[in-house]
């Protein structure tokens, strides 16, 4: 006795989008079973059904209907599991009555239902350069790399994680650059994996990342194709996850946190001073607070006599000691970003005004904080902004608060010990079982041309070494003959 | 015979350059002027000159020694003097190693009392330092160099010499060659202090990928110490009267209290805390033998060893309360490191040249 899956399947949901039909064509009874909202109903009318009514042969068996259906993913198929699992991701399911033991899984799946048209890189901007972003849509994801790499060495490799969401996961890199030891390395921590559902790309970056305890990113996420793309160009690989628009990739280093694509855009002099606008930046947004802090309360001595005295001003009618009077700013700008962030963008520019100036100003006026702290703290947040991966921004936004309790107790020594703590955990940490200081520890010499500075195209012709590529030229350097200097063609 | 580290563990031999080196740029930088004044006068940098240069010869014999078969010296101690004597010799070291730490310790924790913080509990900080050795050293021996490498950002500091030079006089260093022999050894000897941290190679030798080509470095790091001292110590002739000099107790921070810039003045609490980025790594590095030699010698578990270690360390760094108990201490290690390196490495040296002959025949 063969199992009849039409009945089996009508007792597998009771949900009310779960449909089975019957239609009679050309005298044979065929069995419709899909799920109506995920299905694209314009295939299902235009493919299938007028397609069988049309059809001049007759509709003996399966093998008929295969013949007919204009559409290449078709299965025949007698496990109940698997036509539970595809129906679920958007198939339909046809059997020719009266045999019920097997039937068609016809792929019909409507992928644009509840897809984003737009794919803007809104958090990730910048002024030059392209504004293609990724949206949640791993088939478009992978559509876009295809089009930016259009090379067969692009290889996109599926897994499905997460037992509710099933989500799909690929794995992106290009044949013969990326190290296949990353590539092994991140297969088996997909592969040990076990999560219900996957929200995010970011979610499935903590459950594969080395180190799960720590404020630092270890792999670099970014909505933006020209960087995954260049990333991958560089011999790391990309993970894409179904339904996030985020692509994380990895190994990295903690300098390429503060690369932004636009270093690459311009030219390499303007490239390079911004980075080190950047790098300036996370150090001052790190450490001014708590070098206020430090100063204030312990080492006055160490301000210049000229200087103490605009100081001291600012500070004489403020009631409470520096640490209270950072915390306090420093609160206050937190709250201002966190509701920012959760703010609709029209009511969160009013936000600004509120909170930037109105408060600021009041804040001094009514003697909370002194003037002096108020520029330190503004222009720390302001720094703290440059920082183009948000992931790491926030890691930095983090630390300050560690460093100005360090401060307040123990002063510049204090802050040296938070900064020494800091650096041996960097050293500790790992990127995919790559050391995530280099080039500065281990040290390499090659990969200098594109870490603190962006050097001219002529010198970054090579990959990083760091990555371990299996080929290390990008391009070889050929000069134009028509360009030259005027002198030596005078 | 051990096998070499896996290389997964090794590091690249040059960075033998930040081990050593940063050893050697320990909190002594403070305060090493005095004790080689008492001998050698105007002429110390003299002795100085003498001692680091006569300790290449001490490099080379360390590097002759490792490598071919025995690994470390406690492969070393095993071959010369049997399984017995020589893992008790090994663990002699555990105790030269850890007295090593511990005066680098108490001895910064004693600068930034008297310079910084005069209240500051002893308790307290050595607790949070400890904390600090302990991630750090259980990160193994990677994280260990990688920490001693960043040293090397406080070089630039050396450029700082010259508001003490300009305000020096260079005739306080003459009549220059004015001392005997006999008196520049003396003052030689009680620099000793100023190089320690090439006997941890001993220990460490095997982390090092192809270390005998990378000797090299080793002898740099000693020559950038050299003159990195010699350089301190004429500065500090010509800057203090040599009756001054003798009675402060940490010329180089008392010299570096009259840089003055439009936005910063008081550089020695600058020194002080950009300085423990040399002491924890040597610390480091010197806990870390430790655990190592336990590890060979002892087959201990440095997951089980290093808090033990560790323990010992804080209890021992408290018991000091007195600035004279410390300087005894550092009388203690200035002898005991003295005839550690001069003495004991040159003597295996030749025990091993004998008795490593006839082993690697039987090999053969």
């Amino acid at each position: 006795m063969r199992p009849d899956l039409h009945k089996a399947l009508s007792e597998l949901t009771k949900s009310d989008d779960f449909l089975q039909t019957s239609l009679t064509i050309k005298g044979r009874q065929l069995h419709f079973t899909y799920y109506t909202t995920l299905i694209s109903h314009e295939q299902f009318h235009h493919d299938l059904l007028s397609i069988f009514q049309l059809a001049n042969g007759e509709l003996r068996d399966l093998q008929d209907l295969t013949a007919l259906i204009p559409i290449e993913s078709v299965q025949a198929s007698s496990s109940l599991e698997d036509i539970s699992r595809r129906l679920a991701q958007g198939a339909i399911f046809i059997q020719l009555a009266p045999r019920l033991d097997e039937g068609l899984i016809v792929d019909i799946a409507d992928f644009k239902l509840g897809q984003r048209g737009y794919n803007d890189t809104e958090n990730e901007y910048s002024v030059i350069g392209p504004k293609v972003g990724f949206v949640e849509h791993i088939d478009t994801n992978m559509t876009l790399l295809r089009r930016g790499l259009v090379t067969e060495k692009l290889i996109f490799e599926e897994h499905v994680i997460g037992s509710y969401s099933r989500t799909r996961v690929a794995i992106a890199y290009l044949d013969g650059v990326t190290n296949p030891q990353y590539i092994d390395t991140i297969r088996q921590r997909l592969a040990d994996l076990d999560f219900d559902v996957i929200f995010d790309s970011s979610l499935l970056e903590q459950l594969v990342t080395d180190n799960s305890n720590s404020p630092f990113p270890l792999l670099l996420p970014s909505e933006r194709l020209d960087r995954i793309m260049y990333a991958m160009l560089n011999g790391e690989l990309a993970l894409i996850c179904d339904g996030s628009s985020v692509v994380i990739t990895g190994p990295v280093n903690l300098f390429s946190f503060i690369v932004s694509p636009e270093d690459y855009y311009l030219p390499w002099i303007l490239g390079s001073s911004f980075r080190l606008i950047r790098y300036f930046g996370v150090a001052f947004s790190l450490l001014a607070p708590s070098l206020y802090v430090a100063i204030l309360t312990f080492h006055y001595t160490v301000i210049p006599r000229d200087l103490l005295g605009p100081i001291i001003e600012s500070r004489t009618n403020v009631p409470f000691p520096p640490l209270l009077e950072v915390l306090f700013l420093e609160i206050t700008i937190e709250l201002l970003r966190e509701a920012g962030s959760r703010l609709p963008t029209k009511v969160s520019q009013t936000l600004g005004i509120v909170g930037g100036i109105i408060l600021g100003q009041a804040a001094v006026q009514a003697a909370l904080t002194s003037n002096i702290l108020l520029i330190i703290v503004s222009l720390s947040a302001l720094a703290s902004f440059t920082t183009p991966i948000f992931k790491m921004s926030n890691t930095i936004r983090f630390l300050r608060f560690p460093l100005i309790l360090l401060a307040s107790l123990w002063g510049g020594l204090g802050i040296m010990i938070g900064l020494m703590f800091i650096l041996g955990h960097l050293l500790r940490l790992k990127s995919l079982g790559a050391p995530y200081l280099v080039p500065v520890y281990p040290f390499r010499g090659q990969d200098y041309s594109d870490s603190f500075i962006r050097s001219s195209l002529v010198l970054l012709s090579k990959r990083f070494s760091f990555k371990r590529p299996l080929s290390s030229t990008r391009y070889t350097i050929r000069k134009n003959k028509d360009i030259g200097d005027d002198y030596s063609n005078e | 015979m051990q096998h070499r580290v896996k290389d997964n563990y090794a590091i690249s031999g040059y960075f033998v350059f930040f081990l050593i080196g940063v050893c050697q740029a320990a909190a002594n930088v403070f305060n090493f002027q005095n004790h080689i004044l008492e001998y050698a006068g105007q002429d110390a940098w003299q002795s100085i000159l003498l001692m680091g240069l006569s300790l290449h010869l001490v490099l080379w014999m360390v590097y002759k020694m490792l490598g071919h078969p025995a690994q470390d010296i406690m492969d070393l101690h095993r071959t010369i003097f049997g399984k017995f004597l020589g893992n008790g010799f090994s663990l002699l070291l555990v105790g030269y190693f850890f007295i090593m730490a511990l005066f680098y310790f108490r001895a910064y924790i004693e600068i930034v009392q008297v310079w910084v913080f005069p209240n500051l509990r002893t308790w307290a900080m050595a607790g949070l330092l400890t904390v600090m050795i302990y991630y750090v050293v259980s990160g193994g021996f990677r994280v260990v160099a990688g920490y001693s490498f960043f040293y090397i950002a406080l070089t630039p500091m050396l450029l700082l010499l010259y508001f003490p030079i300009r305000q020096g006089d260079f005739h306080r260093l003459l009549p220059a060659f004015n001392h005997s022999l006999p008196d520049l050894l003396k003052g030689a000897r009680c620099t000793s202090l100023i190089f320690f941290g090439l006997e941890a190679l001993l220990v460490y030798f095997p982390f090092l990928k192809s270390p005998e080509k990378n000797a090299k470095w080793a002898h740099f790091a000693l020559l950038f110490a050299t003159f990195k001292y010699s350089a301190i110590i004429i500065v500090s002739l010509m800057y203090f009267s040599q009756g001054l000099l003798k009675h402060t107790l940490w010329p180089t921070l008392a010299m570096s209290k009259i840089i003055e810039l439009s936005f910063f003045a008081r550089f020695e609490y600058f020194y002080i805390f950009m300085w423990l980025l040399t002491i924890v790594p040597t610390v480091c590095i010197s806990i870390w033998c430790c655990t190592r030699i336990m590890k060979r010698v002892a087959a201990l578990n440095p997951r089980l060893s290093l808090p033990i270690i560790l323990a010992l360390l804080y209890v021992a760094a408290l018991m000091f309360s007195e600035q004279t108990e410390l300087a005894a201490l550092e009388r203690i290690v200035n002898t005991l490191g003295f005839y550690f390196v001069v003495g004991y490495i040159p003597l295996l040296f030749v025990i091993a040249c004998f008795a490593a002959r006839p082993a690697s025949k039987a090999a053969e």
